[in-house]
């Protein structure tokens, strides 16, 4: 490419990204007017975008203040349910990956989990706090296991999928050549499906980071979700329109993350 | 014959007495959703050590399911197929494979690809022993320059040729190609006919090599034997013929030997049912249109 087409190219891809802001700046300034006028509407009920923004200026101003149990700056909050997450998340991909690398690989393997997790696939994973106050006598521990459970299918599924769909093509390589199962699981199987398990922990980071907030209404406390109860409870809407706001960009930051591990790790890529 | 192809005759069949491969018997069946089907029926075969074998017929003839029953990718339903006095009964390190689609791991590199395969057959050499196997293997085929690179970024060509080093470096005594030429253009393709037969040349000519395919012209310059087969399903060996041509073999004056013409007729004449639109076919038409007026 000559340098008179790298600038065209530079050139074209700067209008895009200065269009794409536009765009994302037009619909928040629709956001805000349509919020504005309900907000009106509702004589006062609703808090408007303008109240709202100096809340949660203030929240953000003292993220990590911390005045006793049921008083805690909003980032204290939020990096104690982002630790639940993460615990969770980690702990149920360490189950989810195995597990699905052994449907995927083994028809037997799929055959005996293939029906439990169509059974418990579908229920709400909040359904099982009650299982992990008994098993773990703890709010917080019993948060972590609903996490744990939200982020097993997703991963589980991709998984198997992943790793059943591998070609003939590289399964002749490994018997033609008598790999070993350790170099199979590691130079053959893992490669090929590493995608497809990047998806699945995509996903349920996604669905971990959604139940959260509605596990932690339940656990009280600490975190996000205890901050929203914990506001309504108050009747401060401010703060809980605020929440959702730090809610929705976190969880955007996640799926970012992930999607940038996806192509970093897509070998069709290189 | 001149006096020194003549002598080369004479060694050709001193050396060739001792059996390589043995299929004794071999039938493969599938189970399918519609039934059983019969790839290939009561196939008997014998190749001496270092021949160069060609197994040829129609698409869906059972070549492939032939071949696969030598290295041990598909096991025979009755019969069995022995290699070096042992009988087959998985794919093992005297047997290289070099696949149709050349079978390349995208995700690794050219270097990573063939070390895998040494590191797996090769087991007992050290790490350094391994790298040497593997760098020797890639400088053969020409590809030090493009060792670092993956799959993806190499040309056809290129992807066939990691495929036959990996499969020479793990220093088979019997080397299997199923179609390794199929896919390439008629020029590229050339060229890979040479390289292979250099590299035989390179082994004193010790492999035992058998290839599938499709190519008459493709047989008949590479091949000692060219084995035909019949159109399947329950396939059998048709005719096995003798390719009479001296070697070293240079493709721009074999095409001049008579032996090479008759060859060739007669592989066309075994595989072929239409040889111009003179044939039959058209005076099939001539003759209905006769009889209709």
């Amino acid at each position: 490419m000559s340098t008179s087409e790298m600038k065209a190219v530079l050139q074209y891809k700067t209008i895009e990204l200065i269009k794409n802001i536009g765009y994302f700046v037009a619909g928040l300034v629709v956001l805000g007017l349509v919020w504005e006028f309900v907000s009106r509407r509702l004589a006062g009920e609703l808090p408007g975008p303008l109240a709202t923004w100096e809340v949660f200026k203030g929240l953000i101003e003292e993220p990590f203040y911390d005045y006793g149990p049921n008083d805690k700056g909003i980032g204290l909050q939020l990096l104690s349910s982002l630790s639940r997450v993460g615990m969770g998340f980690l702990l149920g991909s360490l189950v989810a990956i195995p597990a699905g690398i052994l449907m995927g690989a083994s028809k037997v393997g799929m055959k005996l989990l293939n029906p439990i997790v169509q059974i418990l696939r579908p229920v709400s994973p909040l359904a099982w706090f009650p299982i992990g106050l008994v098993a773990f006598q703890s709010a917080s521990s019993s948060t972590v296991f609903v996490i744990f459970i939200t982020s097993l299918w997703p991963t589980l599924i991709n998984t198997a999928f992943g790793v059943s769909s591998i070609p003939d093509d590289h399964k002749n390589v490994a018997k033609a050549f008598g790999f070993s199962k350790i170099k199979y699981i590691f130079k053959v199987i893992l490669p090929y499906s590493l995608p497809h398990i990047i998806t699945g922990l995509k996903l349920s980071v996604g669905v971990a980071w959604l139940v959260i907030v509605a596990a932690e209404m339940l656990s009280g406390g600490i975190g996000i979700g205890f901050f929203v109860w914990d506001s309504w409870n108050a009747l401060s809407l401010e703060r809980v329109l605020a929440a959702i706001l730090i809610i929705g960009t976190v969880g955007l930051l996640l799926d970012k993350f992930f999607s940038l591990l996806q192509t970093k790790f897509s070998y069709d890529k290189k | 014959m001149t006096k020194s192809n003549y002598d080369y005759m004479e060694t050709l069949t001193k050396t060739k007495t001792e059996l390589c491969i043995d299929v004794k018997g071999v039938s493969v069946r599938f189970k399918t959703p519609k039934g059983v089907y019969t790839a290939i029926q009561n196939i008997d075969l014998q190749i001496f050590k270092g021949e160069i074998i060609s197994i040829i017929g129609h698409s869906g003839c059972g070549k492939s399911t032939l071949m696969s029953t030598i290295s041990g990718m598909v096991k025979p339903t009755e019969g069995e197929v022995i290699v070096n006095n042992k009988k087959v009964t998985a794919p093992g390190p005297d047997r290289g494979i070099v696949f149709q689609n050349y079978s390349l791991l995208p995700w690794m590199t050219v270097y990573q690809n063939i070390y895998e395969a040494v590191d797996s057959v090769l087991s007992s050499l050290s790490r350094e022993e391994k790298r040497a196997v593997v760098d020797k293997a890639i400088q053969m085929v020409n590809l030090t320059t493009h060792k670092d690179k993956h799959p993806q970024q190499l040309s056809g060509g290129m992807k066939q040729r990691v495929a036959i080093a990996r499969a020479f470096a793990i220093n088979p005594s019997v080397l299997l190609l199923d179609e390794p030429f199929g896919a390439l253009d008629a020029l590229t393709k050339g060229s890979m006919h040479v390289e292979l037969l250099k590299l035989w040349n390179l082994d004193n000519r010790n492999k035992t090599i058998i290839m599938v395919t499709h190519d008459i012209e493709e047989a008949i310059f590479l091949s000692d034997r060219i084995v035909v087969m019949n159109d399947g399903p329950a396939a059998t060996i048709r005719e096995i013929v003798d390719v009479p041509l001296p070697r070293p073999r240079d493709k721009r004056e074999i095409v001049n030997l008579p032996e090479y013409r008759i060859t060739r007729d007669h592989l066309i004449s075994l595989l072929m049912d239409k040889f111009s639109i003179m044939d039959h076919g058209v005076e099939y038409v001539e003759k209905q249109e006769a009889e209709e007026m």
